[in-house]
């Protein structure tokens, strides 16, 4: 379980990303996260792993404060915790496979990367968990080499050697187009539903947010401006849809 | 704003009055004072210039005038202009009805101007400066500073006078063409840019060019059939002394006679004239007809020369084989070991034409050789430099150590286990080396040996006590780590405070009261250092607390930079000279001048390759739980690969290059060849090293370029 209470961050130039943000996920739970670009989306979701310091806070997972720990014990806490981005974060010029082994860093011991060593039993893993997302012939390619869908793929993949708890997902189909956006999504909802493992994911098409979350929250400015079950997102009003993205707005589709 | 003024309506006088005064200041008045500003710093800087210039008279007194004769084409060219420009005006006003002769005016002045100038400089020049002091070049460059300085001058007037009725600040272009030129102008008489005696002087230089760039003959040997003849002679001629017998004629062999055969040695006056001494008569045979003999001198010690100057060298041989000349004993040198008569030797050598071997000369050997160290010179340096540079630009990124940063008790804990790891390391040292020899007997061994135990210990020592008092910040009441924190970095402070006293004693007050004041205040001022330093700080670990707020990585990348700026910005050959008093002159001095300046220009191109690449990886391996030596083998190395290889090939270019020439300063290869040949007028063989540095370096040129192609 996953508790946030009064998260607020403030940037060095003194943005306020996040002001005083809480909720909670239960388990097995697939949460999407709405807003404007610059509602602080990102920023919420890289607060949750610490991949930036929280100002003011506690983020609670599974009863562990993880504003408060030490950066060893962070680095334990995030080999559960999967992240899949915008922009794939590949290292573009390893192989498809290597790029999925580092998922699996945060557990052999770090020596082992001087001589770029991975155990057999990992390659295995990794080259099972491209084959779960359908890329299995594509191991030794570079991944500069590969398409938008695939490169996701691979992301994926990496998240899934973490054998996660948790996924946390920054615009994973931003980049892609709807037929492709669906599949992706298509993943992480089996994952979801097949391995009870958690999802935090920010999208921003209305119709792909209605199609896949159990629950939906709302960011704008920084701040917590709407929380609704699957239900309610199906059947959000014109008036709240505004109160989330504006009264400029207009509603727009994916399609597919 | 209202009110639409022309820029040229209604100027101020009392702007321009003052800019009169000083040049810059009506501007000021109207607000424009960085305008002001910089008028009043170029005249100034022309000014300055020009006083150097005439400075530069004692140095070179045929190509520099005095400050008198440039403030004397000051004044002339400030009459010259106001007499122009009142023309310009009056025509301006009073000729010229239409649009077409307005347009036309300004362009027409300027020409007007460099018609004057060009009239009336020569007679300007004339009538400043004395005959003697007539050099034209330089006399033009100081006349044009002071027309420009002047025009400068006039133009801030007229800029004064309407900067404030115009609308918005006229352009300045005028002016920074006008700076432009007088800079350059004087730059041309500083330089001592002279192109007349670049072209008079070519004649000289086409002899000794044309050795240096076609020097392939001495690349090769000869076979030489020569025809010797000797003669002994001995000088000087004591009274009672025996003289070498007189040489008979042999058929069918060179011979040659001399009389007398013992005689005086010419010597040399004060202004280096000849005395002559005894006259040698000559005569020989036995030579090949029709062609020259050569005579030479053969001192005691078997050195031989030419004795120019003291008759003919190269006598022409009969159609019977025989010659006869004559010579004066010329002045030798004796050593000063050997006292008394000495016998010398009359050489007559006839050379017969010469057979191309095929084989290498000696010199050419010898350059080959040493183009060879100079290449593997360069190969070495880069090799050192890349094993050195790259842990240094990991350390100089500012990506990767931005990100870092500190307790107070972890700093306290790192720098107190860092020195104290340091010093435990060389106490192990002190006592285990002298076991296997000492520096004397196992330099490499023992050195080796203090390095791993100091580095280790202090690593070690690093990590154990920051880590420790980290820990120990975080579980001990808040008080306590609070406590742990200020004590800790009064500690510090208070040593870094010490080594400043002493440090301002002996490097400040050491330059300005001497050694003795410098070691009778170094007590004060270390602990006055030392007391400031505890209290700053226990004062800033008093306000950080518990945080983790110092930027331990932010420290470490400034002092690695600021280290890489140094080496970098002394060139290597200023390294190479430190290079060559450290470790003597060779080929060892240049490699560690070229591997200090490798290290820092690489590890500069090298983290800066690192600062710009995609921090996406970076983020994505850390949410996986990866640590920070896994994320820069995973998500940096691969990424900084090619821009690694194509500095580290750029480099290599460069070494190559430097090599060549830093055996100039005795850093061995061939530039050491090279300086020596050309000190000793051998300008055949400086040729070759030229060529072969030529060749060496065009090459470099395409395998490294066609390298680069092959790796984007
Ligand atoms: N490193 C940073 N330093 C300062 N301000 C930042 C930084 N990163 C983000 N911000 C600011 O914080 C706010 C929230 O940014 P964030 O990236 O979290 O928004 P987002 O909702 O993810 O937007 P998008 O949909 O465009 O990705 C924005 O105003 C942004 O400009
Ligand atoms: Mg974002």
């Amino acid at each position: 379980m996953l508790v946030v209470e009064h998260l607020t961050k403030v940037y060095e130039d003194g943005t306020v990303a996040l002001k005083d943000v809480s909720f909670t996920v239960e388990d097995g739970e697939f949460l999407v996260i709405i807003g404007l670009s610059g509602s602080g989306k990102s920023t919420l979701l890289r607060c949750i792993n610490r991949l930036i310091e929280p100002t003011e806070g506690h983020i609670f997972w599974n009863g562990v404060d993880i504003t408060q720990t030490s950066e060893a014990e962070m680095r334990r806490i995030r080999r559960e915790i999967g992240m899949i981005f915008q922009h794939f974060n590949l290292v573009e010029r390893s192989s498809v496979l290597t790029n999925v082994l580092t998922g699996r860093l945060g557990y052999l011991p770090s020596w082992w990367s001087l001589i770029n060593y991975f155990p057999q039993a990992e390659k295995r893993r990794a080259m099972a968990a491209l084959e779960r997302v359908g890329i299995g012939d594509k191991a030794h390619n570079r991944a500069d080499a590969l398409s938008g869908g695939q490169k996701q793929r691979v992301g994926i993949a990496r998240a899934l050697m973490q054998e996660p708890k948790m996924i946390l997902a920054d615009e994973p189909v931003a980049s892609l187009d709807p037929v492709l956006a669906h599949s992706i999504l298509g993943y992480l909802e089996t994952l979801n539903q097949e391995q009870n493992i958690t999802v935090l994911c920010s999208l921003h098409y209305l119709d792909l947010v209605q199609r896949y979350a159990t629950k939906v929250i709302g960011l704008r400015d920084g701040q917590l401006v709407y929380e609704g079950t699957r239900e309610q997102i199906r059947n959000i009003t014109d008036a709240e849809f505004k109160h989330i993205y504006g009264q400029e707005a207009q509603r727009l589709s994916v399609g597919g | 704003m209202a009110e639409k003024s022309t820029p040229l309506a209604r100027p101020s006088w009392l702007q321009a009055l003052l800019s009169l005064v000083v040049p810059g200041l009506g501007q000021a008045v109207s607000g424009a004072f960085s305008r002001g500003f910089y008028i009043l710093l170029s005249v100034v800087t022309l000014s300055g210039l020009a006083v150097f210039a005439a400075a530069q008279r004692p140095r070179y007194p045929d190509y520099s005038l005095s400050f008198h004769a440039y403030l004397a084409f000051v004044a002339e060219s400030a009459a010259l202009l106001v007499f122009l420009l009142a023309i310009y005006w009056l025509v301006r006003r009073y000729a010229m009805r239409t649009e077409f002769a307005r347009n036309a005016a300004t362009p027409a002045f300027v020409v007007l101007v460099i018609i004057v100038l060009g009239i009336t400089a020569p007679a300007m020049i004339d009538t400043v400066l004395s005959a003697a002091e007539l050099k034209k070049l330089y006399a033009l460059t100081s006349l044009l500073t002071a027309f420009v300085t002047v025009a400068i001058w006039a133009w801030n007037i007229f800029d004064a006078a309407h900067l404030r009725s115009s609308e918005r600040a006229p352009g300045m272009g005028t002016f920074y063409m006008l700076l432009i030129a007088g800079i350059l102008v004087l730059g041309t008489r500083i330089v001592q840019i002279n192109p007349e005696k670049a072209i008079r002087e070519y004649k000289d230089t086409g002899v000794i060019l044309s050795r240096i760039v076609w020097p392939w003959k001495v690349a090769f040997d000869y076979s030489e059939s020569e025809l010797v003849a000797t003669a002994d002679i001995q000088a000087p001629c004591p009274p009672g002394a025996t003289p070498p017998p007189v040489a008979q004629p042999k058929e069918g062999q060179p011979w040659v006679s001399v009389t007398p055969t013992c005689g005086a040695l010419s010597k040399r006056d004060s202004t280096g004239k000849p005395i002559f001494g005894t006259l040698l008569s000559i005569k020989g045979g036995g030579f090949k007809p029709n062609k020259k003999v050569h005579i030479q001198w053969a001192n005691p010690l078997g050195d031989a020369f030419t004795p120019r100057g003291f008759g003919p060298t190269d006598i022409p041989v009969g159609p019977d084989g025989t010659f006869t000349t004559q010579l004066y004993i010329p002045d030798v040198t004796i050593p000063s070991v050997a006292k008394g008569p000495q016998i010398h030797q009359l050489r007559i050598v006839q050379r017969g034409a010469a057979q191309f071997t095929g084989k290498l000369s000696k010199e050419m050997k010898l350059a080959l050789q040493a183009m060879l160290e100079s290449i593997m010179m360069g190969l070495m340096a880069t090799a050192a430099g890349i094993v050195l540079s790259v842990p240094l630009s990991f350390l100089a990124a500012r990506n990767l150590m931005s990100t870092l940063h500190t307790t107070t008790q972890g700093f306290v804990g790192g720098v107190i286990g860092l020195v104290g790891g340091a010093y435990l390391g060389k106490l192990a040292g002190d006592w285990l080396t002298p076991m296997v020899g000492g520096l004397e007997k196992a330099p490499i061994l023992t050195f080796s040996i203090y390095l791993v135990l100091v580095l280790g210990l202090a690593i070690l020592a690093y990590r154990l006590l920051g880590r420790a008092l980290t820990s120990a910040a975080e579980h001990l009441p808040a008080p306590v780590s609070l406590g742990i924190g200020i004590a800790g970095m009064a500690l510090v402070g208070a040593v870094v405070g010490y080594l400043l006293g002493l440090g301002y004693a002996h490097g400040i007050l050491g330059i300005t009261r001497g050694t003795e004041g410098a070691v009778a205040a170094a007590p004060h001022t270390a602990l006055l250092g030392a007391a400031l330093g505890a209290f700053l700080g226990a004062f800033w670990a008093w306000r950080l607390g518990t945080s983790t707020t110092i930027p331990i990585g932010q420290m470490i990348y400034a002092t690695v930079r600021l280290i890489l700026n140094i080496g970098r910005s002394i060139e290597p050959l200023i390294w190479a000279i430190m290079g060559v008093i450290w470790v003597g002159p060779g080929p060892f001095a240049g490699f560690i001048a070229l591997t200090i300046h490798s290290v820092a220009a690489l590890g500069k191109l090298y983290s800066e390759a690192i600062e710009s690449i995609d921090p996406g990886p970076i983020e994505a391996l850390q949410a996986t739980g990866a640590n920070r030596l896994q994320t820069i083998v995973y998500a940096v190395v691969p990424q900084v690969m090619p821009p690694f290889t194509a500095f580290t090939l750029y480099r290599w270019d460069i070494n190559v290059r430097m090599s060549t020439i830093i055996g100039l300063v005795g850093g061995g290869g061939i530039g050491f060849l090279l300086i020596q040949w050309i000190h000793q007028f051998q300008y055949e063989q400086a040729g070759l090293a030229v060529w072969l540095i030529t060749i060496t370096v065009a090459t470099l040129d395409f395998v490294s370029a066609s390298i680069r192609e092959k790796m984007v």
